[in-house]
């Protein structure tokens, strides 16, 4: 029992990091139709921001957030406005292609600058937690937790209680119509893409507190973040945040079968994708477009 | 465009000229430059290790030159590497050697980092009946495929981590029980089983729980191991596991008397990357630079280390991929010298019978081509500091034991 509710708390933690690089890369599948291939890129972008921050100023980690949300939230809108754009209407192949060309592209220029050695935000409170009897929650994974939450609310909020954010889920929804009441598509996506990217920032920040980061790192948070897409829903925040805690339940409890279970545990959650897209392609908590 | 192309036609030319006009006034014996090929994850997720490999070879390189190159008969050959990025992907490596083989017509071939790009690419050597002298590629695998011209300089895998089971026997409070992290690949499930095969010999019992190969989030695992409550706590994967784990260990307070990596924990990154909470952690190292042997040529131990300082300054001590990637040049010098020739046929032979000390450990190879001759040895980390612990007759400090639990540091 004490076993189970520990593996609750490790899955809804690592969850966590999977909201936090799901809501952006949701975002821009959602609005633009790009599955952006790039965001794990992105992600470590980040990551080294706040590690940059931490070893040469001693900034705190979680004080280096707002900072990579900027940051990539200006790499973001230039990107998206100078690059991506050109190809926004063209097929699926085409932003597939460039968005994993740019991915090579950033990885390859982080390799220059940091070089390919691993890196580690180490604060004086990494490793200490809260000990409620034998349950142990490490702070540094309840923190990334809570921020990535409050990210998903924050970009709920803009979405739908802003007139930025109801101008892209309008373009998202039908971009004729938006550009006929006068919303100006080209920095409406360049917007929406400079969001998502900022989401990347943060759960990038986030990340280097969890593991040790190089270049290459962000790669297999690509493909989680279109899991827990898949998994939630297209479009909703809220459904990315509930793919993104279920994909780290799965991940936890496939994990923690003893022997070799815990090799099967990309299986299982692959395996529910493919059951998700077969009986509720819409996913779990997303609605019918 | 075009008259760009021209120009850089003629500053080729000009070069060419001028390096060959070089080496004419040197009026020494030189012979032709004898190529080696080596196609190494530069890019994607063995970049770490691939570099430290690429060090070691050029390390040597450059030592060799600066000798005038290998001794081949009253000879001197200087010698060159050409190296391709395989993006550490084991496919791309095997592509990069067979077109090293036909297209640039490199004479020799260097391993590639990791046992799945050099499990590939032997099979390309032996076609081409190339010698290729591989030095980071562990599993036993490679070499039961009964091919003849694949050598490892290095121990196979399932040495990893017999030296950490062998000096635990000899810890006082005895450790009893071993808990294995694995992940899923070749050479750490070899790793893991020669474990589970040898340790209860010695009196442990040893349970097996393997992970996905480059997973991060080992909490789980972490968590599986801590609700056993073994005495010794061992992960047979990479850095990046090995790092993982470690951080998991401390955020659950995993706490066990002895906590041992097969392979992360020698590499400067590891205590980069923890800090004071890398302290303790045993591994299973090819070499330290503590290690002293009676090297019949090249370098001593000391000497080594200087060389990588002097040439790499800021980047710490040399670990034991760059000094077994180093070896592996020391094999085909000696094999060359030895044979006196460049024959592909001949310098493997020479190869097969190849017995030599080197600052890396004795270099002699097996009927089926891996280095079964050189010992293991255990290494922990003191302080942020890389000591050597046993066997005893090489240890320069004697092991800190047991671990502390983590609120006692």
């Amino acid at each position: 029992m004490v076993n189970f509710l520990q593996l609750l708390v490790l899955g809804l933690l690592a969850g966590g990091v999977y909201v936090g690089v799901g809501v952006g890369f949701g975002l821009v599948w959602g609005v633009l139709n790009i599955v952006n291939l790039a965001h794990g890129a992105l992600v470590m972008v980040g990551g080294y921001l706040t590690w940059t921050l931490f070893t040469r100023l001693g900034l705190d980690p979680f004080l280096s957030l707002p900072l990579d949300a900027l940051l990539l939230f200006t790499i973001g809108y230039l990107l998206q406005r100078g690059v991506i754009n050109r190809v926004i209407r063209a097929p699926l192949l085409f932003t597939f292609l460039l968005t994993f060309g740019v991915n090579l592209v950033v990885i390859n220029l982080l390799l220059l600058l940091f070089k390919s050695d691993f890196r580690s935000v180490t604060p004086s409170y990494a490793g200490a937690g809260l000990e409620l009897g034998v349950l142990v929650i490490p702070f540094t994974r309840l923190g990334a937790l809570v921020v990535a939450l409050l990210l998903a609310a924050g970009l709920a909020f803009v979405l739908n209680r802003t007139r930025t954010g109801l101008a892209i889920q309008a373009v998202g929804a039908d971009r004729d119509a938006a550009q006929l009441v006068g919303i100006d598509l080209r920095h409406t996506y360049a917007l929406t893409f400079a969001l998502g990217a900022a989401c990347a920032g943060v759960a990038g920040g986030l990340i280097t507190l969890i593991q040790a980061i190089t270049p290459t790192a962000g790669e297999p948070y690509t493909l989680q973040a279109f899991v827990v897409v898949i998994l939630g829903g297209l479009g909703r925040v809220t459904a990315t945040v509930a793919g993104g805690l279920l994909f780290g339940l799965i991940e936890v409890f496939g994990q923690s079968i003893p022997g070799s279970g815990s090799v099967y545990a990309n299986a299982i959650a692959f395996g529910l994708l493919v059951l998700v897209l077969i009986l509720r392609p819409q996913g779990l908590m997303g609605r019918l477009r | 465009m075009r008259s760009r192309s021209s120009v850089l036609l003629v500053v080729a030319a000009l070069l060419s000229f001028a390096c060959g006009g070089t080496a004419g006034t040197g009026g020494t014996s030189t012979g032709a430059t004898i190529t080696f090929g080596a196609p190494l994850g530069l890019t994607g997720s063995l970049t770490k290790e691939s570099t430290l490999t690429q060090q070691g070879y050029d390390l040597w390189v450059d030592w060799i030159n600066q000798q005038g190159g290998i001794n081949i008969d009253g000879v001197k050959h200087p010698v060159k590497v050409k190296y391709y990025d395989d993006t550490s992907s084991a496919n791309q490596s095997a592509v990069l050697m067979q077109k090293l083989i036909t297209e640039d017509k490199v004479n020799f071939l260097l391993g590639p980092y990791g046992s799945a790009a050099t499990a590939t690419d032997a099979a390309i050597a032996e076609q081409n009946q190339v010698p290729m002298v591989e030095a980071n590629g562990a599993a036993q695998a490679i070499f039961n495929q009964g091919y003849k011209y694949t050598f490892g300089v290095l121990s196979p895998a399932n040495k990893y981590l017999q030296g950490v089971v062998d000096m635990a026997a000899t810890l006082t409070p005895k450790p009893t029980s071993i808990f294995m992290l694995s992940a899923d690949d070749n050479f750490s499930l070899e790793v893991a089983n020669a474990v589970r095969d040898y340790a209860p010999s010695k009196g442990f019992t040893v349970t097996l729980q393997k992970y996905k190969n480059g997973s991060t989030n080992l909490a789980a695992e972490v968590q599986a191991a801590k609700a056993a409550n073994p005495d010794i706590v061992m992960n047979s994967g990479h850095l990046l596991e090995a790092i993982a784990i470690n951080k998991a260990a401390k955020e659950y307070k995993l706490n066990s008397k002895l906590f041992a990596y097969s392979v992360g924990p020698s590499t400067p990154d590891f205590i980069n990357s923890l800090g004071k909470d890398a302290n303790y952690v045993y591994d299973g190292s090819q070499w330290t630079p503590q290690v002293k042997y009676k090297p019949s040529f090249y370098l001593t131990e000391s000497q080594y280390v200087d060389a990588y300082h002097k040439k790499y300054p800021g980047a710490g001590d040399p670990d034991y991929h760059v000094a077994e990637s180093t070896a592996a040049c020391l094999a085909f010098q000696k094999a060359l010298e030895n044979a006196k020739s460049t024959d592909p046929k001949k310098v493997r032979d020479a190869l097969a019978k190849l017995d030599v000390m080197t600052f890396f450990g004795q270099i002699k190879f097996d009927s089926r081509g891996i280095n079964t001759y050189k010992p293991m040895v255990v290494e922990q980390i003191q302080n942020g500091q890389h000591h050597t612990v046993f066997p005893t007759d090489v240890a320069d400090v004697k092991p800190m034991y047991p671990t502390p639990a983590w609120d006692q540091r």
